[in-house]
């Protein structure tokens, strides 16, 4: 595969523009919570594109498009109940108590709410795991190139991340924000046409019920037992797993995604913020998991396409760069490569900027240096943006070394992970819990979460302690992992919260649920209230599920 | 004031009138499974939008 003259024309403009933006915005920083939290300056449109568009990275897009071709429409699972209703109950629910409270970000939510041990364990956790994360998708996008263009893996790595720093430093998150909403937009424009000629290549959406087994076209109909479909996974698994714990874990508590909606300018728009980007995250599978299916319809009738093999099995981390490949000639083929750049730019710097914040806000100011001038955290900032840029391309090195390394890591922070929605569940609408409770219960949480993984078996993974159970496939193992990290941490909380002193309910004004005054939005017209516009998300996510049933 | 509607219009306007250009002289260059020529239709269409962002950023505020 071989790029030309126009398609480098391409990237190097995408380049010139992130940089200008960047340089623009360096202007607008003046203080720490210019730089780190862009202090509440984001119009509503340009908060909920950057709140999808910091969760589409490169990594998520080749998955979703290899899903599409190994699950089929299941996959969509992942939008439709993995990530709608968890979109709708942080914008209706939780946002009140972000936006309201006088937190800066998620951890210092928990040291408000609880105390200072659940907050340094959330912060410490989430600022490895953004490091790790944004390596890993490093990583991935330097062996891509290497393999598809010849370019070196130093030369991928070291330019994309040098570019990503440079925004990031120059305007903060102002500048990540503005142009993860550009990102958004070449994504979108990128992978769309891709879509079109691939589905219209096999005959249309019917051509390809027609050619597929109905599993592959058809998201709930196989879900009454793991063994009838592809995922292994059976519906209460999926609800209570994926839509539930998972789901709410990450949109309602994920600073990554919860961090731009806290840069809108009014509470209003803050709650509005995933409301509005729910309406584009329902359209996504069609970009990305629909063209999947159509290279597994399309390989079936001999069109010449082929998903490269591997193993006994596909490749299929390959089916959207290689769809790329035999559908768009040079000129769109470089649009397509930069729309994949730009989906690993907005993750990467969704990663940083919330990385610098925290380490900023809830490491070294709490811990390290607490009573500077605001110019030293600046400062702090904007180290923090370099050191964890650094820090990323170090673990994209040791990603390449170890690989092993990096699944026991990613398996780790799903442990830590998986029982995070319990705490902030409880702490939001139960007054009575304590600190002590959600410490010990997000301890427990994890610790469940690590026992469960040790007497399960799934596609030989796990089972480290004794395998007591085997699950039809990895994804329901994860879920299940989930279900009891998430069930251990919300019984363990209520325990122990009972057995102390609850906090006086005048030390938990604004934090939780009953004794926090609701914003009022009688007086916006209907289209800008977040209960009608949850509404309307959750009627167009129910006809989707049905469409597709 | 920094409009972002200003810049990605601009990005879109130019790379909409380089893949229309390219579309358009190359017009017999298409990739092994198809001879749509996608260079041609997405350039138009990003022409459309870049200019629709830079109109919206002219008529009112963001």
């Amino acid at each position: 595969m071989t790029l030309h003259f126009v398609d480098y024309v391409i990237l190097a403009l995408y380049f010139a523009f992130v940089l200008g933006i960047g340089w623009f915005l360096k202007k607008r920083v003046s203080t720490s919570e210019d730089f780190l939290t862009s202090k509440h300056s984001m119009p509503l449109w340009i908060t909920s594109l950057a709140f999808l568009a910091a969760n589409m990275g490169a990594l998520e897009m080749i998955g979703m498009a290899g899903s599409g071709a190994k699950y089929g429409m299941m996959t969509s699972h992942f939008y439709w109940i993995g990530a709608i209703p968890a979109m709708i109950f942080v914008g209706v629910f939780m946002m009140p108590f972000y936006y309201g409270s006088r937190a800066r970000s998620v951890p210092e939510y928990l040291k408000l709410r609880f105390d200072e041990k659940t907050r340094g364990f959330n912060a410490i956790t989430f600022a490895v795991m953004t490091i790790f994360t944004s390596g890993i998708s490093m990583y991935a996008l330097g062996i891509l190139f290497q393999a598809l263009f010849g370019w070196s893996f130093e030369a991928s790595v070291l330019t994309s991340a040098a570019i990503v720093l440079a925004y990031t430093y120059l305007g903060g998150l102002a500048s990540a924000i503005y142009n993860e909403v550009l990102q958004f937009f070449l994504i979108v424009i990128g992978f769309a046409p891709l879509a079109i000629l691939a589905v219209s290549k096999a005959d249309g959406w019917s051509g390809m019920r027609e050619r597929l087994d109905p599993v592959f076209t058809e998201a709930w109909r196989h879900m009454g037992s793991a063994s009838a479909n592809p995922m292994g996974v059976e519906v209460f698994g999926l609800v209570m797993g994926l839509a539930f714990v998972l789901s709410f874990g990450y949109w309602c508590t994920n600073y990554l995604v919860v961090q731009r909606a806290m840069a809108a300018r009014t509470m209003t728009d803050a709650r509005n913020t995933p409301l509005v980007g729910a309406f584009p995250k329902m359209l996504i599978p069609f970009i990305v998991i629909v063209p999947g299916i159509a290279a597994l319809a399309l390989m079936k009738m001999g069109s010449g396409y082929q998903i490269p093999p591997k193993g006994g099995s596909y490749d299929y981390d390959m089916v959207l760069i290689t769809l790329m490949q035999q559908f768009y000639p040079s000129g769109m083929l470089g649009v397509g490569i930069t729309a994949l750049m730009a989906s690993f730019m907005s993750g990467m710097a969704g990663n940083v900027t919330a990385f610098n914040t925290v380490w900023t806000y809830d490491i070294y100011q709490s811990y390290i240096r607490k009573d500077a001038p605001d110019s030293h955290y600046l400062w702090m900032g904007r180290m923090a943006t370099i050191f964890g840029t650094a820090l990323s391309i170090g673990a994209a090195y040791l990603a390449r070394s170890f690989n092993n390394m990096m699944d026991f890591l990613q398996l780790i922070f799903g442990f830590v992970n998986a029982p995070l929605f319990a705490t902030f569940l409880l702490g939001m609408f139960w007054k009575r819990t304590t600190a002590n409770g959600a410490f010990v219960g997000l301890l427990s949480g994890t610790f469940a979460a690590a026992v469960t993984h040790g007497v399960t078996v799934a596609e030989g993974k796990g089972g480290w302690l004794s395998p007591m159970h085997q699950f039809p496939s990895g994804m329901a193992q994860n879920f299940w992992v989930a279900i009891w990290a998430w069930t251990a941490c919300f019984v363990v909380t209520i325990l122990v919260s009972l057995t102390g002193k609850p906090r006086p309910a005048e030390e938990l004004r604004g934090l939780v649920y009953g004794l926090t005054a609701l914003p009022a939005d009688e007086h916006e017209p209907w289209y800008r209230r977040p209960s009608q516009l949850a509404i309307l998300v959750g009627i167009g996510a129910v006809i989707l599920n049905i469409l597709f049933w | 004031m920094f409009d972002l509607r200003v810049p990605s219009g601009l990005f879109f306007l130019l790379l909409g009138l380089v893949l229309v250009a390219f579309g358009a002289v190359a017009g017999d260059a298409h990739a092994p499974l198809s001879t749509v020529n996608v260079n041609l239709y997405t350039g138009a269409f990003m022409i459309l939008f870049g200019v629709t962002l830079l109109w919206l950023s002219k008529r009112k505020p963001s």
